[in-house]
This record gives C-alpha cells, structure tokens and sequence, in this order.
C-alpha cells in the first residue's frame, strides 16, 4: 500500500515570534518533526498543519528549503485552526502533512531581475523564495522587494526586513501616513509605478490581497511587463491537499495540487472564480 | 468466463460465499439500498434501483482515518485506521453504478492513491446485474457512454432470462466467486446465448429520456462560464444538496475532527461526504467566498461534470442513473439543463 498521505507527522513548536498584533494578529512558528528528516520542498509550497482535536489549515511555508533546520509559518489568526495555533506556546506538537502544490520555476529565473512585490501576510510565501534566490545570488542578476501593509504595525518580519536592505534595495509602503514614517505612503501598486522597476529581463512575483493583486498586475502591465514575466499564488479552502475532496478548483484545476504558484499568462486562462 | 445459474440457487451460491461480507439491495421502507445481506435466503434481485449506489461501500458517508490522542507521559499519538481486511462481493450492481467507480477510481488514483478507498476497492467483487428494463423514468444512460449491460467496472455481469441467470465474468475476482461453487453453475446452451443477445437488444431499446449531441456540450459549456443563463436555471435550487448526495460519481468531502475527551486529548479525525452545493463549501475562513451564490455552485455541479471532468479524463462524470432528476425537490433536471445549455444563443 502506498504511502498513507492522510497521516500527519508530529513536529515540536521551537520558536513563535509575534509579528502583528492588534484585532488581525500575526504570528510566525517555527517547527522541527519529532522523528522524520526527510520533510524537502520547494519554495511556493505549502504545507496542511493539523491541530489535533481542531482540525487542519494550508499553510504556506515561509523558509526557505535551504535552511534545513525548521520549517517556518507566518500565520494570520483567522479561523478555528489559525486561532488554536495563536493560543499554542513553543514545545507543543501539531501535525504536519506535505508539502503540497507546484513551487516557484526558480531554475528558470536563472540570470534575470526578480521584482517581490507583497502586502501584508502575502510577504510570507515570498519570504520562501526570496531567500532561496538570495541564498543563491550568483545566479539572479537584481533583487527587489517591494512591500507594504495598511499601518507600520502590521508589517511583517519588521527586524529581519532591516536586515535585508543591507543586502537589496527595500522599497517599504504604508496605506495611510504616521508621524514617524519615512518611505512611501500610499497603496502597494502605487509604489510599484513609482519604483518604476524596468521589465528588460525581469520577473515580477506577488503576493498579498486578491485587490491588491489585480492593481499590481495593472502597474506593471503598465511598466510593459508581459503575462508570462508576472508570477502570483492563488488560495483557496482545502481540506485534502491532493486535489479529491473537490473545493479549492479552479476549472479543471485544483489549486492543492496544481497551483498555487501561477504565472499571470496561465491564471487568466482559467475561469474567473477565485 | 461464461455460466448459467438456476434462480432457485443463487442463495445456495450466497451460502458458498462465507468468507466474503455479502451486500445486496435490501428494502428499507418504501426504499431499497444496501445492506450486509445477513440471511443468504432473503437476497433479492427483483428490484429497481437502491436509492445510494455501491459507492457507499467504497467510499462510506463518513470514515475514521486516525485516532489521534495524549497518553499519560504527554505524549501525543497519532493511529492509522485502515478499513479491515476481509473481501466484499455486491450483489445486484446495476451497470451504471458500476462505471461510476471507474470515474471515481480516477479521482481515488493518479498522484496521490487514496488507502482508504482503494482497501476497499481493490477487495471487493462486484456483480452487476442487466438493466432489462430500465430501473428509473429517468434513465439516460445511453447519452454519456453508458449502456443497460455495460460491463465497466464489474466483475460479473447477470443478466435475468427468467429462471435463470446469465453470469458473464470477466475478472480474476469474477472467476473466484464463480468457481466458488462449480456444481451449482452450468455452461449456457446455443439458446441461452442466444436469449441473452435478445435481452440485451431490447434492453437499451426501453430508455425513453436521452440527451442529444452530448458530444457537443463540453465545448459550448467552456463559452458560458460568465453567462446568465446560470442564474436562471438555478433560481429554483433550494440548496439542499440531494443532487450530489445520491450521486454515484459525486466524491467531494470534508475532514474534521471529533473529540471525544478534550484533556488529554482524544478523538478522531474524520472524513464525511460533502457538497459543492452548500455555501461553506468554498467559503474562505475571511468570508470571501469564490462560489458565493446558487448560480456559481450549480454551474460548478454541471461544469464538473460535462467540462472539467472531461478536460481531465476524457469522461463524463455523469453516468446517467437518474437519481438527482428524479430526487430534486424542485425538478431541476439535468438532461434539461444540459440540452438547454447545448442549444443556448443558437
């Protein structure tokens, strides 16, 4: 019998660090399996974390699978499962099942520009693939981060984005101005125009609000970015993972399975329901 | 592998069969459905249709998949709950019951095998029985590939010519259950052949509902995905979700928990049939919910299955049995539907 896929393995809480609080808070958890090793994924993937007795939620993975310690999650207190995970305290075990999903086609970057443009929780699959392409810089040309979130309190890895400016340009938005608040003030796609990145060799990947999704992808169709230079992922609620209990389709895709990494030039190929 | 069996000894067959669990069609009230048959006298194949196919068997209502609980070191364990071991045989399969687990075998399979639905698969043998005249008004079979004697996904295939029974096998499982009792089935005579070949002609010749140019929706289908015309073919559903309930290709379900002790803690994780037809099916946990209305789910239910399905395995997920037209509280009826859609702005 092949390999029951169903059956979550337990890992252990190592770290939870409190990212956004406030009435939509953020946490993100890192975690390390109890008794298996052999966890590989690629960047884009995600993972069905299991609290058990509460039930299960997709997660995206938020580290990079070059950093073989631990599995990283950023996490929005939302539903049951988020919220039970909110109240868990580090050494407690969840379940983890996966990985799940296509990845990021990181290989076929290789020797081009890539441009992260993110918005509030979204920068969390970014996280992943940003520091793979970091993590692997001789074989990327320029590296962007673009990203913002409503108020400076709900920007994410706050002390590890100064961290990253030492080693790419970080262009940080609010939507609404603050007294101490130096960068740009104004919507994600707004700094988007205005960083004004040029599409000459260049892939675009962004992540974030459904809303803010569609106005990115109009400023850098308006920069001359085509469709197929323009990366995205898309969620929706799952409950298998493996594209059989039927919900998270996309026409006759499943985006457990099939997604959730989509170039733009595939995306709109596909009904308009997500 | 070719027999005939005497109608008056197809419970000393059942008897011969003791290592298997039996299931046969079974009344319940004014329905039929089936059940572990526990009495080898009372199987009864004089009947139309069970309200719930096979598929019931395969891929229960609800199953446990683990147990999951905390022992007295804090420890946290995590038990896989496979179904048990022993083979099944169903009794009384109509064919279109049985193709439709060759539609579900598709989803059960491919990257991922599902162990749950294949244990029980892959141990059960199913007997088909000849559709002589069609057990439902309904019945459409012929429109999506299907046939009143189709041997899709059988083991064995009855067919009733009047005091006996035809059984054509045409599986390794199929000949196990018939060698299992070699004195009570005989080789068919020139004339048995020959009423078979008559039953079955005139079988396919009784389905009165059909839909015509089936071949054509899948297509026209992917040009009305925006269309109006959703919204005014579901503006009767009361959403009640019996369309996809009782049908026999419909696979969709969800997983949740149940707790039996909350410290430490005990329970089960489980998995139980659900339905594109509810609204929470897609509902994301922030509200937004891609199929927000009746228009989208019922054109998700028709798209599946004349679209999608097709896009990806090259079948209807549609086998023609009737039960979602003849089911529907409100008469949404899907040969209707689909010829509606066919000749749509033409």
């Amino acid at each position: 019998m092949d390999h029951n896929t169903y059956i979550p393995k337990l890992a252990k809480i190592i770290e939870i660090k409190e990212e956004v609080g406030g009435a939509r808070p953020i946490k993100t958890f890192r975690t390390q399996f109890l008794n298996v090793n052999d966890f590989s994924f690629r960047s884009g993937q995600c993972a069905m974390l299991s609290v058990f007795g509460r039930g299960e939620s997709m997660i995206s993975i938020s580290s990079s699978p070059l950093m073989k310690d631990y599995l990283q999650f950023s996490i929005l207190k939302m539903g049951r499962v988020t919220s039970s995970l909110h109240e868990m305290q580090v050494g407690d075990v969840i379940g983890i099942r996966g990985p799940y999903g296509n990845s990021f086609p990181v290989e076929d970057w290789k020797g081009k520009n890539i441009i992260f443009i993110g918005g509030g929780i979204g920068l969390a699959p970014i996280w992943s693939v940003l520091n793979t392409a970091l993590g692997k810089k001789g074989d990327y040309r320029d590296l962007m981060l673009i990203y913002g979130a409503r108020t400076s309190k709900d920007l994410v890895f706050k002390e590890e984005l100064e961290e990253l400016k030492k080693k790419m340009p970080v262009h940080l938005s609010i939507d609404v101005e603050e007294p101490e608040w130096k960068e740009f003030v104004g919507f994600v796609p707004q700094n988007v125009t205005d960083k004004n990145p040029s599409p000459k060799n260049a892939i675009a990947v962004t992540c974030g609000p459904p809303i803010m999704i569609k106005f990115v992808i109009k400023a850098l169709e308006e920069l001359g970015f085509k469709d197929e230079q323009i990366y995205t992922t898309v969620e929706n609620k799952m409950k298998c993972g493996i594209g059989k209990c039927g919900r998270c389709n996309i026409g006759f895709h499943y985006v457990c399975k099939d997604g959730p990494v989509y170039s733009w030039a595939e995306l709109k190929k596909l009904p308009q329901e997500y | 592998m070719e027999k005939v069996l005497l109608k008056k000894a197809l419970p000393q067959w059942v008897k011969k069969l003791e290592s298997y669990t039996i299931y046969s069609p079974q009344e319940e009230g004014d329905f039929w459905n089936y059940e572990v048959i526990k009495n080898a006298e009372i199987i009864d194949l004089d009947y139309l249709n069970t309200v719930l196919s096979p598929k019931k068997i395969i891929f229960p209502q609800r199953e446990v998949l683990f147990e999951f609980s905390t022992s007295n070191e804090d420890e946290l364990k995590v038990k896989e709950i496979l179904p048990e071991e022993r083979p099944a045989v169903i009794f009384g399969v109509r064919p279109c019951d049985g193709k439709a687990l060759t539609l579900t075998d598709k989803v059960f399979g491919g990257d991922f095998k599902d162990p749950y639905y294949w244990k029980r698969r892959n141990s059960t043998t199913l007997v088909g029985l000849t559709c002589n005249t069609p057990p439902s008004s309904n019945c459409f079979c012929l429109s999506v590939d299907g046939s009143p004697h189709s041997k899709e996904g059988l083991d064995i295939l009855m067919t009733d010519l009047g005091d006996k029974y035809y059984a054509e096998s045409f599986t390794k499982k199929g000949d196990e259950l018939l060698n299992s009792a070699k004195a009570l089935f005989k080789s068919p005579t020139a004339k048995d052949k020959k009423d078979l070949e008559k039953i079955k002609a005139e079988s396919k010749k009784k389905i009165k509902r059909q839909i015509k140019a089936t071949e054509k929706i899948p297509a026209k289908l992917k040009d009305m995905f925006a269309s109006p015309f959703w919204d005014d073919e579901s503006l009767s559903c009361i959403r009640c979700g019996i369309c996809t309930y009782l049908c026999p290709t419909c696979h969709c379900f969800d997983m949740n928990d149940e707790v039996t002790s909350s410290s430490p803690i005990k329970g089960e994780r489980v998995r139980t049939w659900d339905n594109c037809q509810f609204p929470d099916f897609t509902m994301h946990s922030s509200g937004h919910n891609p199929r927000p209305d009746k228009a989208s789910r019922l054109r998700q239910r028709i798209l599946h299955k004349f679209q999608y399905f097709v896009e990806l395995y090259k079948n209807y997920q549609c086998i023609g049995c009737g039960r979602c037209i003849s089911k529907c509280p409100v008469g949404i009826d899907i040969i209707e539907v689909l010829e509606k859609a066919r000749d749509y702005g033409s």
